[in-house]
Formats: structure tokens, sequence, C-alpha cells
């Protein structure tokens, strides 16, 4: 006698993810519209880098695995490239989203150790303490954002490219370029956040 | 013919470091194809693709609204910017907030606490777009007196110059997604032979390149590959990350898989200088270049 199938029937998804999702992620609303065709893993050039595709991903947004899609590489080797966007025949604004959950991963301590939310914290630190990206000095916290003998290697590992830069009068050499009204964009950038948390 | 118009010029914080050949090279062609262009008076950074996952999506787009509001000052309805990320962020912010009333009401209640306020409808549009709707390929041609015969040209647009914006109204509808041809018009206005190369909307990895560049370099090698074997003597791009990705990530993709590779990447821009007679140096900004266009920087005059 063969034994008992399990019985797997009675399992039903969670949705609470995906509603959470559909209502705080900017385009998540247009998720519902995904038929699963995978035209978006199959345009992404950099699907080879990623643990699952977008297809899978949002798959598993349905599925309310929160933890699996919150921690996926995915989120980080996306190349904001919007092939993907452009390709969807449902219209589902799959970097949007794509972008709206590396968000969350960020803001809830997801990926700390990962590449890309560093370089974004850098990039977002520069932006708002001079109101422009100084490249020279955002790659440099980047860098370091991994400890110093990691940030002292990374360094060295770029060295020859940043000279033929500086060579070529593409990296800038002093002090940062600033906008000149820093005080009046912070205050702005300020109340933004205050804005997007209360509502 | 169309006619004399100002633009407001959004530059971008590459056009003050790895993308400053872009810049110099789009301010000395633009009023050779009678098009005025006036900065933002103190713009700042537009957020690129990773300010949304630093700062949120809020704060995001109030950098835009801020650079916007800035843009009204200078009374053009048309705002101008020759950086894809500039263009995603400026346009993608604009559009959001024209449309949405409680969108305009929450960035307006932000700007107000550094004393400023976005209430006009203006358009932001891509150089490119600018090139093909506006100025034309026809008037390109006429300006080009010094023909760039016998410089091959692989048209590599990139994504987001195109993507998701260039088929929407808003966005012009001056191209394609997949398979523009803009690019190798204006290879061809300036002289110059466009080569049958087919990834010409491939993308380099961009910020992804700049953090992981060993995740990367299989896509820029594709587009190399697809180069060389097109017997291009340049590549063309108009994205300032495209251009400085390919051209720095040669030495490291050469050193990963065994190749040779050491082809110029220059942009539209800079061939349109050395075609309309423009100087080398002054207007095309060759001399920026890390991997140097010979063959072109012999054509100028």
């Amino acid at each position: 006698m063969t034994a008992q199938i399990p019985d797997q029937a009675t399992r039903k998804y969670d949705l609470k993810f995906a509603r959470w999702v559909r209502d705080n992620v900017p385009g998540g609303d247009k998720m519902n519209m995904c038929m699963q065709c995978g035209t978006c893993s199959g345009s992404c050039p950099n699907g080879t880098e990623m643990d699952v595709g977008p297809r899978k991903l949002f798959m598993m947004v349905r599925a309310g695995m929160k933890e699996e899609v919150l921690n996926s590489s995915t989120l980080w080797e996306c190349t904001s490239c919007y092939r993907c966007v452009a390709r969807c025949p449902r219209g589902v604004p799959v970097t949007y989203i794509v972008q709206g959950l590396a968000s969350v991963a960020a803001r809830e301590g997801y990926a700390p150790k990962i590449e890309n939310a560093n370089f974004a914290n850098s990039f977002w630190w520069s932006a708002n303490a001079f109101g422009k990206t100084d490249e020279r000095l955002v790659t440099m916290k980047y860098f370091f954002s991994f400890g110093l003998v990691e940030g002292v290697k990374k360094a060295l590992a770029n060295l020859k490219i940043a000279l033929g830069m500086v060579k070529a009068g593409r990296m800038h050499i002093g002090m940062p370029h600033k906008i000149k009204d820093t005080k009046g964009l912070q205050a702005m950038l300020k109340k933004a956040a205050e804005i997007e948390a209360r509502d | 013919m169309s006619e004399k118009k100002t633009y407001t010029y959004y530059p971008g914080c590459s056009s003050e470091a790895t993308g400053m050949h872009l810049d110099t090279s789009f301010r000395a062609v633009m009023p050779e194809l009678e098009r005025e262009i006036v900065d933002i008076d103190d713009w700042n950074c537009c957020g690129a693709s990773v300010g949304l996952i630093g700062g949120g999506a809020l704060p995001q787009t109030v950098l835009n609204g801020r650079n916007l509001a800035k843009a009204e000052e200078r009374g053009n309805t048309d705002v101008v910017t020759a950086c894809a990320a500039c263009y995603l962020n400026t346009h993608g912010n604009n559009e959001k907030i024209k449309e949405s009333a409680d969108l305009r009401g929450k960035v307006n209640e932000a700007l107000e606490a550094g004393g400023l306020k976005y209430s006009e409808d203006l358009q932001v549009h891509h150089a490119m777009e600018v090139l093909v709707n506006d100025v034309g390929m026809d008037k390109i041609k006429e300006r080009a007196t010094n023909k760039l015969e016998g410089l091959k040209v692989a048209g590599w647009v990139g994504c987001q110059t195109v993507r998701p914006f260039a088929m929407t109204d808003a966005g012009g509808n001056y191209d394609t997604y997949e398979d523009p041809e803009f690019l190798d018009d204006i290879t061809e206005a300036c002289g110059a032979e466009a080569t049958d190369f087919k990834p010409k909307t491939n993308c380099c990895g961009g910020s992804v390149a700049v953090m992981k560049p060993e995740k990367t370099l299989h896509l820029m090698q594709t587009i190399l590959e697809a180069a060389v074997e097109s017997g291009a003597d340049v590549v063309s791009t108009p994205c300032p990350l495209c251009q400085t990705n390919l051209e720095m990530y040669q030495e490291a993709i050469n050193k990963e898989f065994g190749t040779n590779y050491n082809i110029p990447v220059v942009f539209p821009t800079q061939l349109m200088a050395v075609a309309f007679g423009l100087d080398s140096k002054k207007a095309a900004a060759l001399h920026q270049n890390t991997i140097k266009a010979d063959k072109l920087e012999k054509m100028a005059k």
C-alpha cells in the first residue's frame, strides 16, 4: 500500500504581505495584474546574478514570503534598465515595485550588509549634506562602509581608474561641490520625511 | 524650420565630474542649432536610481520638486537635461506631480519649509528628444559642415534615455524602447557611418556596475564585443554613466574575459561638435575621454 498523500490542500497563502505591498509600495497596486508569464525575468539583463527573477519574486509576495522577499538579492541586482516595464504585457511597473521593495528592505534593516544599501545610504548622505552627488566622496564612503581593511582594499583596487579620471579632469579635486541653499534643501527633505511618516 | 527657442537646462551632478565632456559639448552645440539654454539656478541632485532607497519616495520627489520650482523661476515652459538618470527622475516626478493634486500638495508643503513653491506645469525633455522633435535631423545635417567621413560609429543608446518614457506622449514619442534609430540618424547627419550594432538598448549595469563591477562586467563585455564585431572605430552613447562605465571598465573586462578591447566611447554631442567644426578641446572636450578617440580628433578643425 502506498503512503498517504500529505494533506497540502488546506494550506492557504497568507495574503497579508501582498496586501501590505499593494497599499504601501509605489506601483504595488498594479501587482495583481501580473499573470506570471515571465516576460520580465526573460528580459532581465542581470537575472543571472539574482536569487530569483522578478516573476518568481512577485509570486513569493503573493505567497506571503515576506522574509524571503526582503532578503532576496533580486532587490539589489536590479540595474533599473526598465526593460521589464517596457515589455510587460499587463502594464505592471516591475522596476518601480522592485525598487520600492528594496526601499522597504533598507528601511527595515533587512540589508545592512548588502553593497547596494550601503551605496544608497552613502549617496543619500551626499545629496542631503551638499545637495549634490560628490562621486568621489560617495564612492569612498561606500568603500569604507565595509570597514577599514575592506575600504582600503577597495580603494586601492580602483586607484588606477581614479587616477585616469583625475588626469582627464573628470574627478573633482578639493572641497565638494555644494548648492548655495543647503539649509533650505535640508529643511525640505526633513519636512518630506515627516510628511511621509505622517500619511 | 522651427523657431529659436529657450530651454531651462538642468546639468546634473555628473556635469561637474565624470560627465563634464557631455555638459561641455551639449552647451557648445545647442546655440549652433539656434537653441538657447539657461541653467536652473542652484540646482540640486535628482537622487538617481538609489535615492529612493536611501531617502524614501517623498524625499526623492521633493529633491526633484525643488529643481522644478527653481526651473519655474526662469520663466520657460521647457526644461532640458542631457543625463539619463536626471531625465528619468525629473521628468517622471514632474508627470506624477502634474497628475496628482494630492502629491503636489505634499511636495509644496515640503518645499515651503525652504521658501519655495512649484505651481506651473513645466515640460521636462531629454536632450535627445529635443534634437529629434524640436531641432530635427535636417538642421543637424545642414550645420555639420565638417563631415566625419570614414568614421564608423556604433550607436549605443543604453536604457534610461529611452525607457520608460520615449514612447509615451509626455516623453515626446520620439523613438522606440528596443531598437531606436535616432542615435544612428545623428551619426549619419554628422557624415559618419553608423555600423550594424545590435544591442542598442542593452544595459551597462548602471549604478550596480559602480558598486559591484564583478556582477556586471558580462553586460559590458556583450556591448563591446558587438561594437568591435560591427567594425566600429568608436562607440557613441548619450548617457554619462554608460560612457563612464564602458570606458573605465575595459581594462577589467580584458582581464576577466581575456579580451583586448581599447575602443573609445564618445557622446553624440562630441561627434556633433567636431562635425560642426568647433574646437576639439573647448567644445568637443575630446581630451576628457580616457580612451582617446584619435581618429575623431584628427578630423577636428
